[in-house]
């Protein structure tokens, strides 16, 4: 099976290629700061991460990558309206306690907000369920339920259909097998690992 | 650590300034501005003094250096020992040595004690060389901008290009962001600990208690007093009161608890105390808090200057960039540092809040600004916390990763 360490690698650019040379961006749960690290060098963009975790806000400090330490709502509802180009939540809209506010928070503060999700209508996780019973357990949710952080189980259709409630636009997909490399070519509830979304109001 | 094995009883007996990480033995040095320095208010002072001390040394492109800003009870002994026989080392000892966070082998590290300040630089307490007189209120009136003025000269004086890094806390951070504000191609990098843009009526509510001890102490004399008298009963409650809000209930409650000075081995100072107390009186030393913070104020006196404390507890409460600059937007528009900025969840005095506001206004202006936040229950005072997460921090700020192309693999 893939490795987690290389997921995050296709995913970093996918975001890569939809990001516009010298944009300020901001991403929410930033981590350690790969991504923003990676858009600087190759997009030159005006870097901002937000992380709720100070050993990895020291990590974006380290490696020059400006980093917010604290909540992503209360953060972003300091900034007025259409400050960034763009903000970046990816890999951590699963986890979210208010996915819809994030979003809607993140499409005040920026143009254009690119949502990064694992799929859970994807077959693999279906079955976990259907045949096996049990949570889903693969490369990229290794822990049983009781060490996992909280999450909302969202599919490629429950995003597309928040977002037709919601009025967001939906400007780019990107569905991915569950390799989480070749592109999908239908049926992307189903056939889809990984799912990339660029949304704009 | 070599002779750990051979001899434990040299080891042991290593003194401190001597450790391979310590700054060692420093002398403190005095820069004497040769023309007239102008205060904010406009008002003038000939042979303006600041006594300061550096450790490490300056590059050949003089642009390896890191200014120290002290807080309000601070002064120009950062770092190392005075003589060997002291008994503690200079006030941010932890963070600036060989090898340590602020590391003196690769940064020329400058810490001035403040105009105003009791410490050696020109302050209240300094005689007017146009009297005879200690100043006293005849002082002129002190702001922050003066304090960054003045450290501006001393580091044109030894030569400076341009700041690596300016460093404070509390008042030290107000100072090193205004360096950042007032000398932005000066100033590369800024690094403000548990401090604000503007006192809050809480801190000044404090300071103000502090200044009202002092002036209602008969011995004040209107700032008139003799250099070895003066209103000590005033300045140590003033530092009593003041010390509360340097720490947080529960690192008081861990430190002292409800202890008695009964249930503890006594000092003979503190037998002798005990023993000059009325008998009857019911108000005598109880607790062990109340002895650590006469303690606390009994020590002050000795070391600070009653009014010092009112010059420069009104500078901390007149320092505003918000009202100063319009808004703290326009404020740091001219900065062109990057900066971090760290708050500590305790701090109640400088809360945390009041340094995201700094960042979050750094960050609206366009600049490069991090905020990071400690969760630490030692209060205010946690900036000068031994603390590995807190030195790992710095130090990834003061020395860049190096820049590496991406390893796709990671």
């Amino acid at each position: 099976m893939t490795q987690p360490v290389e997921k995050r690698t296709v995913d970093m650019q996918i975001i890569g290629d939809w990001v516009e040379p010298h944009t300020r961006v901001l991403d929410l749960g930033c981590g350690r700061g790969e991504l923003l690290d990676y858009l600087v060098q190759t997009k030159h963009v005006s870097a901002l991460g937000v992380d709720l975790d100070f050993a990895k806000v020291t990590a974006c400090v380290h490696r020059g990558v400006p980093a917010y330490q604290g909540e992503m709502i209360a953060c972003m509802a300091s900034f007025p309206a259409r400050h960034f180009d763009r903000v970046i939540c990816s890999r951590t809209v699963q986890e979210l306690h208010a996915p819809a506010t994030v979003i809607a928070e993140a499409l005040r503060v920026a143009r254009s907000v690119t949502v990064g999700f694992v799929n859970h209508g994807f077959w693999k996780n279906r079955l976990d369920l259907l045949v096996r019973g049990r949570k889903a357990r693969n490369a990229v949710y290794t822990t049983a339920w009781a060490e996992s952080r909280p999450a909302n189980p969202v599919s490629v259709a429950d995003f597309e259909d928040f977002c037709a409630a919601e009025g967001i636009r939906i400007t780019r997909r990107a569905h991915l097998m569950g390799d989480w490399k070749t592109p999908c070519p239908a049926l992307p509830n189903l056939l889809a690992g990984y799912a990339l979304y660029d949304l704009t109001r | 650590m070599t002779d750990e094995t051979q001899a434990p009883a040299a080891h042991a007996s290593t003194p401190p300034y001597l450790a391979a990480d310590d700054v060692g033995l420093v002398a403190p040095q005095d820069f004497v501005y040769p023309r007239a320095f102008t205060f904010k208010n406009g008002q003038e002072l000939t042979g303006l003094t600041l006594r300061y001390e550096t450790y490490g040394t300056l590059n050949a492109t003089r642009d390896n250096a890191v200014l120290i800003c002290h807080a309000l009870s601070g002064n120009h002994h950062a770092a190392g020992w005075h003589t060997p026989a002291d008994k503690k080392p200079g006030w941010w000892n932890n963070l600036i040595g060989p090898g340590k966070a602020v590391d003196t082998r690769r940064f020329f590290v400058i810490c001035a004690n403040v105009p105003g300040g009791c410490s050696g630089s020109t302050g209240p307490s300094s005689l007017n060389p146009a009297t005879g007189e200690a100043y006293g209120l005849r002082f002129p009136a002190l702001t922050i901008l003066d304090m960054v003025r003045a450290q501006k000269l001393l580091l044109d004086h030894l030569g400076v290009a341009e700041l690596h890094t300016v460093i404070g806390g509390s008042m030290g951070g107000m100072t090193a962001m205004l360096f950042a504000i007032e000398f932005p191609r000066f100033t590369r990098r800024l690094l403000a600990m548990a401090t604000t843009a503007r006192e809050g009526a809480q801190a000044i509510a404090f300071n103000e208690v502090g200044r009202q001890a002092i002036m209602q102490d008969p011995a004040w004399l209107n700032g008139d007093y003799a250099r070895d008298g003066g209103p000590r009963v005033g300045l140590a409650i003033a530092r009593m009161m003041a010390h509360i809000t340097y720490l947080s209930d529960a690192s008081m409650d861990r430190k002292f608890g409800r202890r008695t000075i009964q249930s503890r081995e006594q000092s003979p100072q503190l037998r002798a105390e005990l023993a000059q107390q009325p008998a009857t009186a019911d108000f005598n030393l109880q607790f062990e808090v109340e002895s650590y913070l006469r303690h606390q104020g009994q020590t002050f006196i000795n070391r600070f200057d009653a009014n010092s404390y009112l010059y420069i507890t009104r500078a901390l409460d007149q320092f505003d960039l918000d009202h100063a600059y319009g808004s703290l937007e326009n404020a740091f528009a001219p900065v062109l540092a990057e900066s971090l900025v760290v708050g500590f969840t305790s701090d109640w005095l400088f809360p945390p809040e009041q340094n995201r506001l700094i960042t979050q206004a750094l960050l609206r202006a366009g600049k490069r600004a991090s905020y990071a936040e400690l969760a630490t229950d030692l209060g205010h005072d946690s900036f000068l916390l031994e603390s590995e997460e807190l030195y790992a921090l710095i130090r990834g700020f003061l020395e860049r990763a190096p820049a590496q192309t991406l390893d796709f693999a990671i």
